[in-house]
């Protein structure tokens, strides 16, 4: 027996070690063959990796890809084979497939801190040259292009969706209590001040994920410093413990301790749709959000969404240059970015298949699916008044910047949202918050 | 006779407290999925707007009808191979584990038995990685057959857990007896053994089929095309990116639970007082 | 000498034979468990994003960095506070429910229905239960808050509020292993004969003393199995935490389980995350060997 028990650890090491080696054998060869672009089949495969599981989403993305090995396989050849994985998982998936040496040729991906990371490991090639030549540096906005470019090399094309922070609200509820569309913060705060006075919820908010909160506290940073101060406590030569973020914490105490925000809202889902029912049962008048939801209300009811109303998330009228801040969006413009792992002729078609997501056809399913397509005339194209209202703004945007659970590094990002959750409840201090903040970035950035 | 004599002894108001207790809890078990039902009948914003906990206007059977439309009967059929492929390995495997455990005296019993038992303490998400690149390498990948052995490995150790400490509890002098008649072990373990670890095995199929039939993550681990996926991805179908569309979620999962109750009605005969007893007995 | 060769022959085949019954299982435990589990120790020896193709070797700081992690430590409380409650509540809620469906088992069909009623809790997803109990514990609507307020109470926030988060997640878990337990029992009543419950109720035993007297000690063995395995499941729980608040609000549901998936799958920490997986391997299993024997040892007293 004794002897058995060896010869079974003998053969787990010998299989450790080599499935180790393929592990890491199938990478190195998987990067040959798409440079020598081989003859057989499967090198004439492009694999790509997508989040559309339900429509529309799955028909937007389908479309490029029918488009393409209808009109150009027979050509050259390759065939694109799409695959598409749940949001919630996808990230899991990648990094398994990755770590595996089986990263898709393209992929989608939220850009920011993640996609950082995939480049640093060699899975985005840079296709600043393509974009250029295909000419879609003429169709996509520049802020769009700017969210996926790295070290001025682009390794994303934007084609999705405009998704930026704004506040959607009943004008119903406004109309009542005679409230209108506040332009500072003050205001807001006055408007939020008459519908709690009234019994009204200001706010609908499903924090139970973290990230919704995380909106306010970019949208009050934002509005109060401008975007030099955090991206100097990203680049680490400043700190997460800048007056800015102590502002946009003590605020959303303020505003907690006040009752703005929807009751119990770190257990409430936004997934669930938590929120939304506390806006459609007129508990609540407001929520603040990204864009998206546009898409998602007009789903849910075409009337209720007739009742809405939309505005940026207001100017701080207590700096000197508020009206200045006011104009920096923050989001996504591009929602999802597609980015490629292979090289020389497969890299060219993966990317002619991609330019098909531009094209008028296109764009105009995606604008009859309630997407915002971050294109140059994005507003002439959108009929739907608030989708007009947010294209308009993003327009005027003087600068974008990602959300912060998406730009900063995954772990930065969840120590920021760990901590800033906690400020909706009021078991935490500004300062805490700040130093966790900041102590995760000092760690990363010491790791690095 | 006497059976009956003895049950009029119970205390009346005891049993009354005992029903009423039974009924409460029957109430907390039976009402979450009742809603759940339900709310499969609602129209999405109907849903967010009564609420949850309202009954449905109408018995809306547009949800199912646009689930069965689908791929539903695809996975149904994926995750019903896979259940039964896995659970016949599971427990053929298990109890033939479990047998030389509880019943052999050898030196290395101990040592084995524990190490089987810290098997179970593995956290499941950290074999995914070497689970996918070995799935590659055997070319199972995207295929419903490559689910089976993690499927059956991670059953192992609690099944020969349970089983082990099942067989222990069968009395030694069945085994003497049968000795004496010339059986050796192997067919005492296929004659003896097995027959009177039903309970036990009954118990693992449900609790394990349960268990299968929820798995989510190696599902999507390791197939990818929406013909080999199994039913808990069936509701990637109606889950996007900022929403999900609950009445569609809700539907998909009650039509999921369906299979496990019939599966738990048969299986729990087997495990009905008195059929070791006889066979002990015999 | 006879005898020897005799008794040594008789040990000979006993081991052949439990190697024959050993082998399949072994099959799957070396190819989907040992192998994954040895991978895992040696990640935890690098620094590595877990898919760049570059892995620096650290030796064993990963683990240094552990035993002095804050939050390791706090999610392993966590874990132990689910473990110990899951223990005292499921395992006698389970039994009690086993008892009363063994009392009324010659009502076939009642039995039946209780049955059939009291398993569906196990049967529902997570997805479901996570989505349903959200609803139910919101704090302005849900139905907590809704009865408290009959009895004048102000609103209930359950899940919202880091203090009973995870007390309200572990009582959800509860109700979802529950059935489980209550069906394990059932197997282990179906090990004791019917002779024996007849004989004892023959002597003028009552239910209750039947209960305590016999019925309680013959289950010892399978209850103290139960109770290792809630143990085992509690420790390396994931699910309904993951679904329900993804270890929030704050870190205040955070498990070793949660924490390890987060490091390695989205915070680009596989190495670490592999020395946490790692780390809970070796609690997991110590904790459960140990109560394995003190249990064992209590059983024998």
């Amino acid at each position: 027996m004794k002897k058995k028990k060896l010869i079974a650890l003998g053969l787990v090491a010998v299989m450790a070690a080599s499935l180790a080696a393929c592990g890491s054998s199938d990478s190195s060869s998987s990067d040959d063959s798409s440079s020598s672009s081989g003859s057989s089949d499967s090198d004439k495969v492009i694999t790509f990796w997508n989040i559309g599981v339900e429509n529309p989403d799955a028909l937007i993305m389908q479309y490029a890809v029918d488009q393409y090995n209808q009109n150009d396989s027979a050509e050259s050849g390759y065939t694109i084979e799409t695959t598409s994985i749940q949001n919630d998982k996808y990230k899991e998936k990648l990094v398994i497939a990755m770590s595996s040496g089986e990263c898709p040729d393209m992929y989608t991906s939220w850009s920011g801190g993640p996609l950082r990371e995939y480049i640093d490991s060699g899975y985005a090639q840079p296709i600043t040259d393509l974009y250029k030549e295909a000419g879609l540096d003429q169709i996509y906005m520049e802020a769009a292009a700017a969210q996926a470019t790295f070290d001025g090399e682009l390794y994303g094309v934007p084609m999705l969706n405009i998704s930026i922070s704004g506040v959607f609200y009943n004008k119903d509820l406004f109309d009542k209590y005679n409230l209108e569309e506040p332009t500072t913060i003050s205001e807001l705060e006055e408007v939020c001040d008459t519908l709690v006075a009234n019994g009204v919820t200001p706010f609908a908010l499903g924090n139970s994920s973290k990230w919704q909160g995380s909106m306010f506290y970019q949208g009050l940073a934002t509005r109060y410093a401008g975007l030099d101060d955090f991206r100097a406590a990203y680049d680490g030569s400043g700190s997460f413990e800048a007056d800015c973020f102590i502002y946009a914490g003590d605020k959303i105490l303020e505003w907690a301790e006040k009752g703005y925000f929807q009751e119990g809202c770190n257990g409430v889902s936004t997934d669930d749709g938590q929120d939304r029912q506390a806006l459609y049962q007129e508990k609540a008048a407001m929520l603040y959000s990204g864009s998206w939801f546009t898409g998602t209300l007009s789903a849910d009811s075409e009337e209720f969404y007739s009742h809405m109303g939309w505005f940026p998330f207001p100017e701080c009228d207590e700096v000197d240059n508020g009206a200045e801040y006011a104009n920096i969006c923050n989001g996504t413009v591009g929602d999802q970015f597609i980015s490629f792992n292979c090289t020389d002729e497969k890299l060219k078609e993966a990317f002619k298949c991609v330019t098909y997501y531009s094209t008028d056809d296109c764009i105009s399913l995606m604008v009859e699916n309630g997407k915002i397509p971050p294109v140059n005339n994005a507003a002439d194209l959108v009929s739907d008044p608030l989708a007009v209202e947010i294209c308009e703004y993003v327009e005027n945007a003087t600068d974008v910047q990602l959300w912060y659970d998406q730009y900063l590094p995954t772990a930065v990002a969840n120590a920021h949202l760990d901590n800033s959750q906690l400020l909706f409840t009021q078991e935490t201090t500004s300062e805490e918050v700040a130093a966790a903040t900041q102590k995760a970035m000092a760690d990363y950035l010491a790791d690095k | 006779m006497e059976k009956k004599y003895t049950v009029k002894k119970t205390n009346p108001a005891a049993w009354i407290v005992c029903i009423i207790l039974a009924v409460v809890w029957s109430v907390i078990a039976v009402v979450p999925f009742i809603f759940m039902a339900l709310n499969s009948f609602k129209d999405k914003f109907e849903m967010l707007v009564k609420g949850v906990f309202q009954l449905p206007e109408t018995l809306n059977w547009a949800n199912y009808q646009e689930v069965l439309a689908g791929n539903f009967f695809r996975y149904l059929m994926n995750s019903l191979v896979v259940l039964v492929v896995a659970l016949v390995i599971l427990l053929f495997i298990s109890a033939c584990a479990a047998y030389p455990l509880s019943r052999f005296k050898f030196k290395l019993n101990a040592p084995i038995y524990s190490l089987i038992v810290a098997c179970m303490s593995i956290p499941m998400h950290i074999t995914l990685i070497p689970v996918f690149k070995m799935t590659q390498k055997m070319g199972l990948y995207d295929s419903i057959w490559s689910l089976i052995g993690p499927y059956v490995a991670f059953a192992v150790p609690i099944s020969v857990f349970i089983l082990t400490a099942f067989m222990k509890g069968i009395p030694v002098e069945i085994e003497e007896s049968a000795s004496i008649d010339g059986c050796n072990r192997y067919r005492m373990f296929f004659s003896m053994i097995l027959p009177l670890s039903t309970p036990g095995l009954s118990t693992l199929a449900i609790y394990n089929g349960v268990t299968m039939w929820n798995e989510f993550s190696f599902a999507y681990t390791l197939t990818q095309s929406p013909t080999s996926r199994t039913l808990p991805l069936a509701v990637w179908d109606f889950q996007g990116q900022y929403s999900m569309n609950t009445p569609m979620i809700m539907a998909v999962l009650t039509l999921t639970v369906l299979p496990m109750i019939i599966l738990y009605i048969i299986l729990q005969d087997k495990l009905v007082k008195g059929m070791t007893a006889g066979a002990v007995k015999g | 000498m006879e005898n020897n060769s005799l008794a040594q022959k008789r040990k000979k085949s006993v081991a052949i034979c439990a190697t024959v019954f050993l082998i399949p299982v072994f099959f799957f435990l070396i190819v989907y468990i040992f192998y994954p589990i040895i991978d895992t120790f040696i990640i935890s020896t690098y620094k590595w994003n877990g898919i760049s193709a570059d892995k620096t070797f650290i030796g064993l700081a990963n683990w240094k960095t552990l035993l002095t992690d804050k939050t390791f430590w706090t999610a392993f409380k966590h874990n132990l506070i689910i473990m110990v409650c899951s223990i005292v509540i499921q395992i006698p809620i389970g039994l009690l429910l086993a008892t009363f469906l063994d009392f009324i088992s010659k009502k076939k069909v009642l039995s039946k229905v209780f049955k059939t009623v009291w398993f569906l809790p196990y049967l529902m997803s997570s997805v479901a239960i996570g989505f349903l109990f959200t609803y139910a514990l919101a704090a302005n609507g849900g139905i907590i808050s809704t009865v408290s307020g009959w009895f004048g109470g102000g609103n209930v926030d359950l899940l919202g509020n880091p203090k009973t988060a995870l007390l309200t997640v572990i009582l959800i878990i509860a109700w979802q292993f529950i059935p489980f337990y209550m069906v394990y029992a059932m197997a282990g009543y179906s090990g004791i004969s019917t002779d024996v419950y007849e004989a004892a109720l023959i002597d003028g035993a009552t239910r209750w003393q039947y209960f305590w007297k016999v019925a309680l000690p013959l289950l010892k063995p399978t209850l103290i199995a139960g109770a290792i395995l809630s143990l085992v499941g509690s420790l390396k729980y994931f699910d309904l935490i993951y679904v329900m608040t993804g270890g929030g609000p704050g870190t205040s549901t955070e498990l070793m389980a949660t924490y390890m998936y987060k490091l390695s799958f989205s915070q680009f920490n596989m190495g670490y995350g592999s020395a946490v997986a790692g780390g809970m391997f070796i609690l997991i299993t110590a904790v459960a060997l140990v109560a394995n024997k003190l249990l064992n040892r209590g059983g024998e007293d």
